[in-house]
């Protein structure tokens, strides 16, 4: 009898159990929700310190800009700013700002409480927050176009004030360049310079942005940031277009391993998830799976730079050759997978005054024979001659594979032994930087959809990292600066266009500095009943998403 | 025995001290600085950043300043003898204290339930395959055994994933916060740990059930329950007890790939990217942790040496 109670009793138990398990398993959403993966924990929510895509993801979501982009053409669109004008001489910028948006202060369990109206002085703040150096911004250098922000910034001026932007009244800003750029609009609305809740940061210090304490203007509120684990945001109902945001809460996992985070999404835990390379084929073959993929570009590309200073590759035709050699398609299609697209430029598609889809521009294509002709004029003939030649990598077995297909094509190609090397990811960036090696790899992605971002601020041998070591003496570098600080100051879209058609060639094909190998993509699944759009610049839309019940 | 206690308590000072330059300086040592990106900040912007965590300072000075010996450029003892552990470089609004406060009790929890999980399963596969030697009992204990040992959680975790998520649907794929979420990273933690405990527990089993003192045990005509709990198991924990100290220290502190794997929000992270992303008050708060719960971890085994075995007496 005891003994039957005994058993009654632990089945019972483990009817329970089994109940109360199979209740969690699976986060319900209601139509009104969606749950997404941040990847990792963000960094910061702070506008003025974020430097990576997951804190820029948060900050998209709870603070507006004066300009976006939009996720389609990546033109410059209007946000907080309802319109701008430049002075004559390209140097006044002046932005003319919305009248209805309010900061609006929410601690969880009470209602959303309206602080006050955001208006230009929030604007000039924010971007002389960013520059003061006790704040010591990270990214305040995209600010270095706007007058004396490097001074500032750098301490030689002391004066917070002499920062070239103004509130000419409550709604309209103004802002004072060091030279003229064409491409400012862009800069003005980066989250650098959103406006920034003075009240809130003064208050709180350093944890000004923890739920409770932040003060928000966008889409978004943050309702609970449990670190490394979630974030919820729910809707603000004072924003401005609040009418036109459909999905009420989203719910952040914040999964750092990408077969997890795809196992969340096959079981109905995340309704959006990165597609792991190890999954892809399965992906790709899967009847349902393989119509909820997209391949969806990114401004950003893979490139292998040369030392220039380093035999052989002070020779150009060295360079070149080491270029012709190899086949990106092959490279994508074997060891990638992603749907990348193969790279004869710097700059990708989708950046202004990228010659990337301009069909005049020829670059350097797979081409063995011209590879081999030109290593021979170069005096290696069949690779015979040259000195031992290193490729180094940062430690990943990403970079290991497409190291190892790009030794293995010159061998066949070039009848070239290259070496491979690896470095741990600072120990690395210290090398390339102090002292690269022959050849070394990197990647690059936008900040602003503009080529100014590309050539001059990472090519431009005094202005840019100067990684190749590219002697600012040599007259084609003298050119590619002349050409690309020409483009830079220019306000006429013409005639930037056709000199970063110059300074891509110079770069990439005359002096082939530096071997463009793809540009990257992000392969995403998302459920169904998700109606969505891709930012490629980062920074997702989700307040124009709409989630369908299921 | 308090003592002896209070003794081996002051030990740690100079263990802990000694731990801290070790690590202060291999930390340093190593290429690379916190602010270094693949997008090169400019030197200015590296300036401000080292001006405002004090690493412009000499490095003597910024050791003294971590442990609070002396005034930071902010002008106050904030160190580790305040029991402020840093900044975090990599995330403004948060510190080391914050890390260890939100962190800490998730790694301990399932740091507990992987070691109850180990020990629960560990100590009686090891009794059943000594009893039991060289019989069907005994092969498929050490099976289970060899399995936990040689399928590491990287393997295991996915495995459980893909069976009792993804096939069974018992459980949720990951996250952290709901009890059915603890469940199959505990598990699969525990699950290594519970291995070596059976092969310790079973050797040592072995070797003391051929002990004169359990003959005399069966002579003096105890049960059989009452020789192996009282008299076999007891001082077969020995070396068991010995490994535990150092098993509970890791599992307590925090498990990277089990934490990645699970998308749990644990310390085990933190050991491993403080260190890629130079991130020097991360890297010295973790490993100081992890110093004082091996040190602690190892002094209670001490003490319960005193319990298990008679023989051994502390002065």
């Amino acid at each position: 009898m005891l003994h039957k109670k005994r058993l009654f009793g632990l089945l019972t138990i483990l009817m329970v159990l089994a109940i109360v398990l199979s209740g969690c398993a699976k986060g319900k959403a209601t139509a009104t929700e969606i749950n997404l993966n941040l990847g990792t924990e963000p960094p910061t929510a702070d506008p003025a310190l974020a430097t990576d895509t997951t804190s820029v993801q948060v900050d998209e979501l709870l603070f507006l800009g004066l300009t976006d982009f939009d996720d389609k053409t990546l033109e410059v669109i209007p946000e907080l700013a309802t319109e701008w004008s430049v002075s004559d001489d390209g140097l006044t910028w002046t932005f003319k700002m919305r009248k209805d948006v309010y900061w609006v202060k929410y601690e969880p369990g009470k209602k959303p409480k309206k602080m006050r109206k955001v208006t230009a002085h929030d604007v000039v703040y924010g971007v002389k927050r960013t520059l003061n150096p006790e704040t010591a911004s990270d990214y305040a250098y995209v600010d270095y176009i706007i007058k004396n922000a490097e001074k500032v910034n750098t301490g030689e001026l002391k004066d917070l004030d002499a920062v070239g932007v103004r509130a000419v009244d409550d709604y309209t800003v103004e802002f004072t360049l060091e030279q003229a750029a064409g491409y400012f609009p862009g800069i003005a609305g980066m989250w650098v310079n959103r406006p920034q809740p003075q009240e809130a940061i003064e208050e709180f210090g350093d944890k000004w942005t923890e739920p409770g304490n932040i003060w928000v203007n966008g889409p978004y509120l943050l309702e609970t940031w449990e670190h490394e684990n979630r974030m919820v945001m729910v809707k603000n109902p004072y924003y401005y277009d609040a009418k036109n945001v459909s999905i009420e809460k989203i719910n952040w996992a914040m999964v750092v391993e990408a077969s997890t985070a795809f196992a969340m999404y096959e079981n109905g835990e995340l309704d959006v998830a990165a597609v792991p390379l190890d999954d892809m084929d399965r992906v790709k073959a899967d009847p349902q799976l393989s119509k909820e993929l997209y391949i969806a570009p990114m401004l950003c590309t893979y490139y292998y730079g040369f030392n220039v200073t380093k035999p052989p590759f002070d020779n150009v035709k060295v360079r070149q050759a080491f270029s012709y050699a190899l086949d990106r398609q092959k490279l994508i299609d074997t060891v990638l997978k992603g749907g990348q697209k193969p790279a004869k430029t710097f700059a990708c598609p989708g950046i202004f005054g990228s010659p990337a889809e301009d069909p005049n521009f020829e670059g350097i294509t797979f081409d063995p024979a011209k590879a081999k002709q030109l290593l021979a004029e170069a005096g290696y003939p069949d690779g015979k001659g040259l000195p031992e030649i290193t490729l180094m990598f940062n430690t990943s077995e990403g970079h290991q594979k497409i190291a190892q297909f790009a030794q293995q094509s010159w061998k066949e190609n070039l009848g070239v032994e290259v070496k491979l090397a690896n470095q741990e990811w600072k120990v690395y960036l210290k090398t390339i930087t102090e002292d690269a090696p022959q050849i070394w790899r990197l990647g690059w992605c936008a900040d602003y959809p503009d080529e100014n971002n590309w050539v001059l601020e990472v090519f431009h041998p005094t202005k840019g990292a100067n990684r190749c070591k590219w002697n600012p003496d040599d007259p084609a570098a003298k050119r590619f600066m002349e050409v690309v600080e020409k483009a830079a100051a220019s306000s006429d879209p013409a005639e930037r266009k056709k000199l970063y058609f110059e300074a891509e060639k110079i770069l990439c094909v005359d002096q082939a500095i530096i071997i463009p190998l793809y540009y990257y993509t992000r392969v995403v699944c998302t459920k169904p009943y998700v109606k969505r759009t891709y930012a490629p610049l980062g920074g997702e839309h989700i307040d124009k998403w709409t989630v369908e019940p299921h | 025995m308090a003592r002896y206690i209070v003794r081996r308590l002051l030990w740690m000072i100079p263990v802990l001290f000694f731990i801290s330059i070790v690590t202060f300086a291999l930390a340093h040592a190593v290429p690379g600085g916190p602010f270094d990106r693949e997008k090169p900040l400019p030197a200015e912007i590296v300036a401000n950043l080292n001006k405002y965590y004090g690493l412009d300072q000499p490095l003597w000075k910024q050791y003294t300043d971590y442990i609070g010996l002396t005034r930071n450029p902010a002008g106050e003892f904030a160190g580790v003898l305040e029991g402020k552990f840093g900044p975090s470089y990599s995330s403004r609004s948060r510190t080391v204290n914050d890390i260890f406060r939100d962190h800490l009790p998730v790694s301990a929890t399932l740091g507990l339930a992987a070691l109850a999980i180990a020990v629960g399963m560990g100590v009686p596969l090891g009794v059943l395959a000594a009893l039991k030697q060289n019989t069907f009992w005994d092969y498929l204990s050490m099976a289970v055994a060899i399995f936990g040992v040689s399928v590491p959680v990287i393997v295991l975790g996915p495995l459980f994933i893909l069976i009792f998520a993804l096939t069974l649907h018992w459980f949720p794929v990951a996250g952290w916060g709901r009890p059915s979420q603890m469940v199959m990273p505990s598990f699969a933690l525990g699950l290594g740990s519970s291995a070596i405990i059976a092969r310790l527990t079973r050797a040592s089993m072995l070797q003391v059930i051929r002990e004169d003192y359990i003959r005399t045990a069966r002579a003096k005509g105890l049960s059989e329950r009452m020789v192996i709990i009282r008299h076999a198991l007891k001082n077969a924990f020995i070396p068991v007890a010995t490994i535990l100290g150092p098993m509970f220290a890791a599992l307590v502190t925090g498990t990277f790939v089990t934490e990645q794997i699970f998308a749990i929000p644990g310390m085990g992270k933190y050991f491993i990217t403080s260190i890629t992303n130079r991130d020097y008050p991360v890297v010295m708060g973790t490993i100081l942790l992890y110093a004082v719960f091996l040190v602690l971890a190892n002094l209670v085994v001490d003490i319960t040496y005193a319990f298990l075995d008679p023989r051994i007496q502390y002065e």
